[in-house]
């Protein structure tokens, strides 16, 4: 009985409390207007923020706006499980590669979401290609098991497809079939060199298959400079960037 | 009336027309109105992209932007300017000085509040700390535990802007690092759960520190095929947020989308592509609270 009446002063006591709370200067939401501006020409560039960014514009272009050579059209990434810049990419990365270590059987260098701009037709700067690949990532050489080998093939295929080169495949349902690598069919009981890079080695973008190689090796060499050292090279060659569509990696679906 | 749209969130589609007259809310007192401007993924895009036929060419661009922002400013009395993250990285400029040119502007603009992206790990957790002094505004992250990291003091999980007598709570929210960052870029950063922490501040934004409205500032991404945590799941499964202001995916939305959270309320999601080729912008109206209206309801007009 005391103990109800004890209770019941209690709740009596809470009442202005609870009032009090509640009455404390709430606002609450009315109405929503949004809207999305376009930032394009339309707009007048703010001459302050240029002053701010042009002394860093002016260094820049002076050690950025080298032509290093020249593409016969855009290389850009598509729709399809291959590319002209994936292919560019996935090229340039195993021929200079393979300066260095000629027992490299393939690449994935990189992921399509690794990279990160196209590069134009005609002049490419070396700005062009610090936007396409703008990561100070390093090329290593992985000794996989053909079992990891296999793995990586199907990150490759249930993604879509994936910058490559050295090996051809299908994509059969999400899933690779008839791999060639070297031009002799893929064989899940022998080892395989890999070249690709220090970020998707450590598993990057959420590949699979490379995250435990029989032996690493580094090559001291960026996958930025691999590009440019390519591009370099076709140019002192007199030869400008021409890539095809070439079916390394065709779907069926 | 005629280009206005009324929200449909779940089955309570005609839940605006609770209060008396919807179409002149303002008739019942004080108004105040608060305008959000935000981007995400700007990727040290300092100027437009190249006139080189790319599908973005001549968009973008900071200078622009800060034109927009300063003509708003000049318009609204209330405005907060919020990013959400992913600041560095895409061009020489990162390359070269960086990210202190990003930040320096960001700086320059005016910036209320930024979260922290993937790519700002890009040149190691130093990278970031490295360019902290040229950040006037604060770099907001709640379930990243940065204390054995050199960030330990250089963020907070969320701050509460002032602004005409509102109180306004925003907070971040960060993307899972393992697999998209190296872990020696990322180093002791402890990756928190999402959901539990923005539940955990936007309840203590709203009910304990009685904010009148609650921002998230997400890196997750919009959202994903799989049921990998993304905006979309974030706003499904929390309390107490008005706006999510998303980055990562790099989503150009057509309009903000609105969700019915945990409470049945409205929670907003926008994203503005990437690259600063587009500025969000929210007008909020705010009335003094009517006890009788409590559904979180409220008009949404896709103009301005």
């Amino acid at each position: 009985m005391t103990k109800k009446f004890l209770i019941r002063w209690q709740a009596i006591w809470l009442l202005p409390l609870a009032l009090l709370i509640s009455c404390k200067p709430h606002f609450e939401l009315v109405k929503a207007k949004r809207k999305q501006y376009n930032v394009s020409d339309q707009v007048q560039a703010d001459s302050a923020i240029i002053k701010t960014y042009l002394p860093y514009k002016q260094k820049m272009e002076a050690e950025m706006n080298a032509v290093i050579g020249k593409a016969d059209s855009m290389l850009s990434k598509g729709k399809g499980p291959e590319s002209l810049l994936s292919n560019f990419f996935a090229d340039a990365c195993l021929i200079e590669a393979k300066k260095i270590d000629a027992n490299i059987d393939f690449t994935m260098p990189s992921t399509t979401g690794g990279l990160r701009n196209s590069l134009p037709k005609g002049n490419i700067t070396l700005a062009n290609v610090f936007e396409l690949m703008p990561f100070e990532n390093e090329l290593l050489v992985l000794k996989l098991k053909g079992t990891d080998v296999q793995d990586l093939l199907q990150f490759i295929a249930q993604s879509g497809g994936q910058p490559v080169a050295g090996i051809t495949l299908k994509i059969n349902n999400k899933t690779a079939t008839d791999v060639k690598i070297n031009g002799q069919a893929f064989d899940a009981s022998k080892t395989y060199s890999v070249l690709t890079s220090d970020y998707i080695a450590g598993g990057g973008d959420d590949t699979f298959g490379l995250q435990h190689p029989i032996e690493k090796k580094t090559l001291g060499l960026k996958v930025r400079d691999a590009l440019i050292n390519y591009i370099k090279t076709q140019t002192a060659e007199g030869k400008s960037i021409t890539t095809t569509l070439d079916g390394r990696i065709t779907k069926n679906e | 009336m005629n280009r206005r749209k009324f929200l449909t969130v779940g089955g309570l589609a005609s839940a605006t027309l609770m209060v008396g007259n919807p179409f002149n809310v303002f008739a019942m007192g004080e108004v105040k109105k608060l305008t959000i401007l935000h981007t995400n993924d700007v990727h040290s895009r300092i100027e437009p992209f190249p006139m080189d036929g790319g599908k973005l060419q001549g968009l973008g661009g900071v200078a622009r932007r800060s034109t927009l922002i300063q003509k708003i400013r000049s318009e609204e009395e209330q405005v907060l300017l919020l990013d959400a993250g992913d600041i560095f990285q895409g061009t020489p400029y990162f390359n070269l000085y960086g990210g202190a040119l990003e930040i320096k502007l960001m700086s320059q603009m005016g910036y209320d509040a930024a979260t922290l992206g993937n790519h700002d790990f890009d040149n190691g957790i130093e990278g970031f700390y490295k360019q902290l002094p040229n950040a006037n505004f604060p770099i907001l992250i709640s379930n990243y535990d940065l204390s054995n990291t050199i960030m330990h003091k250089s963020t907070l999980p969320y701050k509460i802007f002032k602004k005409g007598g509102l109180k306004i709570g925003v907070f971040g929210i960060g993307i899972d690092l393992a697999g998209l960052v190296e872990k020696k870029n990322y180093r002791e950063t402890v990756y928190q759960d999402p959901i539990q922490r923005a539940n955990e501040m936007a309840s203590r934004l709203k009910n304990d520190l009685n904010c009148d409205l609650v921002i998230c500032l997400s890196h997750l991404g919009y959202s994903y095929r799989d049921n990998k945590v993304s905006d979309k799941v974030l706003a499904k499964q929390t309390r107490n947020i008005d706006l999510i202001i998303g980055g990562h995916t790099h989503t150009a939305m057509a309009t903000p989308e609105d969700v019915s959270n945990l409470d049945g309320k409205i929670t907003t999601i926008n994203q503005v592509g990437w690259a600063g080729i587009n500025l969000g912008r929210i007008d909020y109206y705010f009335e003094k609270k009517n006890l009788a209206k409590t559904s979180g309801k409220y008009e949404i007009d896709n103009t301005i």
